[in-house]
């Protein structure tokens, strides 16, 4: 009889959500649950695009001894953490102070914006020009304010590369955070600031103890998004430095790129190896995402 | 209820929709190859009534010579007796996929232009058919075209069958010099050895004091446009045929004389339009590419300040030891699923005839391959290309193995080494041992063979045995 109820009830109110949620549903199964799939068909497979080779283990032992690849790892949490270093407090200080409300803000807000609209290999072929050594914008203003002596060779230099990639990476993403930053803070309520403002709290504290706080889960999730988008980035290095110079600045991603389409030069499309490196790269995306979260969640405890 | 009923109606509007759109994305996976260039196809097909005509589809990758192909297929479709209509489509992107992607869906053409298809891939899965026996039987494509003095082991030939004709070529890489930046500076030539190449572009470096510079490099695969080519004059290659085996130990020298040019060059490495556009510029003095710098410094960027030379590229000491690499193009293949193979062949035979090719090489789109078409043209009608034309020591190198590489591919890495990035010792022993045991590997494997020619000569990489092994 209960049984009979149950069934009931899953027909009259469950039709409708289960019909909602089933184009989404379909749409996520064949266009990223049926790919991830469809490449471990190839991970034990030589997979040129044309022909495939069963090779057994090979394409494991290989990756385990791959330098490269594992350079190319190191370099990506580096260029992550100078990203994050850099764009989270940058775009949080750029939000309070548009939030300030003060004359041409808005203006302010698009112009930063504006490069989060531009396409990422649009801006890397850009920078390229402003990073050149002889003729390039950013020597001769650093010149010209007496900064440098010699022009500095941002893109062939291994010292300075990633500094050009994260100068390249903050001016591309920073828009984009102060948007979601500054959203958060229109949601806490004025009543708050009020209070503060009664008791006599500074700028500053006012900052630390309010806003902060306040503005935790947008920040939880914000950090997440940009820990994630920081570990996938490629394109914007691919145009703008290819990798190099010597490696230097060859993240995960783009490493993987070059094998699956094939590098040139007496070797070909690597498939079956690319998307044996792709799952390695995923699971180290995903276990650096789930630290992350167990961390903020002990940090919610702490701020509650 | 009202409202459950429209959201049920909208729930199965959305799925309606969403199938809509996955069957039209299935669709354009499977023939994106067609519709790419569908419409082009169409206009043409649409203006010309082909009624019961016999129609070839050919795809081309080649841009820069469509106006001249295309007035030649116009008047094929006019004047053949064979009752053939060719409709041409022309695909510069992603094009060996494409072709990868007709075939499995059943939609190829029957002609592919083949410059550069690689035999592991297209002919070892018979997507492609070996033309030996309408070669045999063609006196005349075989007196214009000399199809097995340019038969090219792994490249277009394999086994005994010849899979595509080359028609043309691009010369091997050139020294392309600024003539006024050189007589400034006290020189009237390019030396013939390494050495003193090096001397001059540091001369002409410290000469210019920062207003111009000996020579530039540009951050595209710079490796292969002097300092590789320089190697193979002096007859050092990466593969060792004789042995079959990658040995990378010759490039040394030239690694170290590298430095010294690096050192002083124009101070950024930009992609190679960025660097033409710098030279015409005149911000340095010598350049090094192959032939295709005719069209861009007479059409694309063209050069009316000063007077620019070609010249060839320097070997180590002044000798040449080997062959210089060029490139063989212009070819077309037959596709195994045509239904008229035969008539295929009759377009490909026009498309390699001499009255094609006399007006192609004439207008500047390419070099002749052929002894028989060098000397049928009037070269004068060429232009700045007569400067590119065949050196006796150029030839085409037998295609080493197509690996599976771990890491960075050797122009990446002696590059590098070149910049300092590593050193060159290490460079060079980590090329030798992660060529070989990929190559090794491969071999066990049996996703490639060794190649092993016992007659190898360097001067004449294209001449000896080819052996494929399978150990």
């Amino acid at each position: 009889m209960k049984r009979k109820k149950n069934k009931k009830k899953f027909n009259s109110n469950s039709i409708s959500p289960i019909l909602m949620l089933l184009p989404s549903t379909l749409m996520l199964i064949v266009c990223s649950i049926y790919p991830f799939i469809w490449i471990f068909r190839y991970v034990t497979y030589n997979y040129n695009g044309f022909t495939a080779t069963y090779t057994g283990s090979a394409n494991f032992t290989r990756m385990l001894s791959d330098k490269q690849f594992w350079g190319s790892v190191g370099t990506t949490f580096e260029y992550a953490a100078l990203k994050l270093i850099f764009i989270i407090p940058l775009a949080l200080f750029v939000a309070v102070l548009l939030n300030m409300k003060m004359r041409g803000s808005g203006l302010f807000r698009g112009v930063i914006f504006m490069p989060t609209i531009i396409s990422t290999s649009i801006s890397g072929m850009i920078f390229t020009f402003l990073f050149a050594t002889k003729n390039g914008i950013l020597n001769a203003y650093l010149q010209n304010l007496h900064i440098i002596s010699q022009p500095i060779k941002w893109l062939t230099s291994p010292n300075v590369i990633m500094a050009a990639v994260t100068i390249l990476a903050v001016w591309g993403g920073l828009g984009n955070y102060m948007l979601y930053f500054s959203t958060g803070m229109n949601g806490i309520s004025e009543d708050c600031y009020e209070s503060a403002k009664i008791d006599g709290a500074n700028a500053f504290q006012t900052f630390f103890y309010v806003t902060l706080p306040m503005l935790a889960p947008v920040l939880k999730t914000v950090l997440m998004l940009a820990i994630t988008s920081a570990f996938k980035d490629y394109e914007a290095i691919m145009v703008l430095s290819k990798g190099g110079p010597g490696n230097r600045s060859m993240v995960m991603f783009l490493y993987i790129y070059n094998v699956i389409f094939g590098s040139g030069n007496g070797s070909q499309q690597q498939i079956g190896y690319g998307a044996l490196l792709s799952v390695v790269a995923a699971l180290i995306v995903g276990v650096v995402t789930i630290i992350y979260l167990f961390i903020a969640r002990k940090l919610d405890h702490i701020t509650e | 209820m009202k409202k459950k009923v429209l959201s049920t109606v909208l729930a199965s509007a959305m799925a309606l929709s969403l199938a809509a759109c996955g069957s039209s994305a299935d669709t354009a996976a499977t023939t994106d190859a067609t519709q790419a260039t569908a419409t082009e196809a169409a206009s043409d097909t649409a203006a010309v009534d082909t009624g019961d005509k016999i129609v070839i589809e050919v795809w081309s990758e080649d841009r820069h010579d469509e106006d001249y192909v295309r007035q030649m297929i116009d008047k094929f479709n006019e004047e053949n007796t064979d009752n053939i209509y060719v409709n041409l489509t022309t695909i510069t992107e992603d094009y060996q996929n494409m072709i990868n992607l007709a075939y499995t869906g059943g939609t190829a053409p029957d002609i592919v232009g083949a410059n550069g298809l690689p035999l592991n891939t297209f002919a070892d899965t018979g997507i492609i058919i070996p033309l030996n026996e309408y070669i045999d039987a063609d006196e005349e494509f075989q007196k214009v075209n000399e199809p097995y003095e340019h038969a090219y082991e792994g490249k277009n030939y394999k086994d005994g069958n010849i899979y595509f004709v080359y028609s043309g070529l691009r010369s091997g890489v050139r020294v392309e010099y600024n003539k006024d930046l050189l007589e400034q500076n006290g020189y009237t030539s390019i030396p013939n050895n390494l050495t003193d190449y090096v001397e001059m572009a540091k001369t002409i470096t410290a000469n210019g004091n920062g207003d111009y510079y000996g020579i530039g490099f540009t951050s595209s695969s710079p490796f292969e446009r002097l300092l590789e080519m320089s190697a193979q004059v002096s007859g050092v290659f990466y593969y060792d045929y004789v042995n079959g085996k990658f040995d990378f130990s010759g490039y040394k020298p030239f690694l170290e004389k590298g430095q010294e040019l690096v050192a002083a060059a124009y101070p950024d490495q930009q992609g190679v339009d960025n660097m033409r556009a710098l030279f015409t510029e005149q911000q340095f003095t010598l350049w090094s590419n192959a032939s295709q710098e005719v069209g861009v410094f007479t059409n694309q960027l063209p050069i009316t300040d000063f007077e620019w030379g070609v010249a060839e590229v320097p070997s180590l000491d002044g000798e040449i030891k080997g062959a210089l690499q060029t490139t063989p193009n212009k070819a077309y293949g037959i596709i195994s699923t045509s239904q008229h193979k035969d008539e295929a062949w009759k377009v490909i035979q026009y498309f390699q005839s001499e009255e094609f090719l006399k007006g192609y090489f004439e207008g500047g789109y390419d070099l002749p391959i052929s002894t028989y078409m060098d000397s049928v043209i009037d070269k004068s009608k060429m232009g700045r290309l007569s400067d590119f034309s065949l050196l006796s020591y150029e030839s085409v190198y037998p295609e080493p193995p197509t690996i599976n590489l771990q890491g960075d591919n050797y122009r990446t890495v002696l590059w590098n080494a070149v910049m300092g990035y590593v050193d060159i010792d290490e460079a060079i022993e980590d090329l030798n041992t992660r060529y070989n045991e990929a190559l090794d590997a491969d071999v066990a494997s049996g996703s490639c063979t060794r190649l092993v020619i016992k007659d190898y000569d360097p001067l004449h990489p294209s001449m000896g045995t080819a052996e494929y092994l399978t150990e």
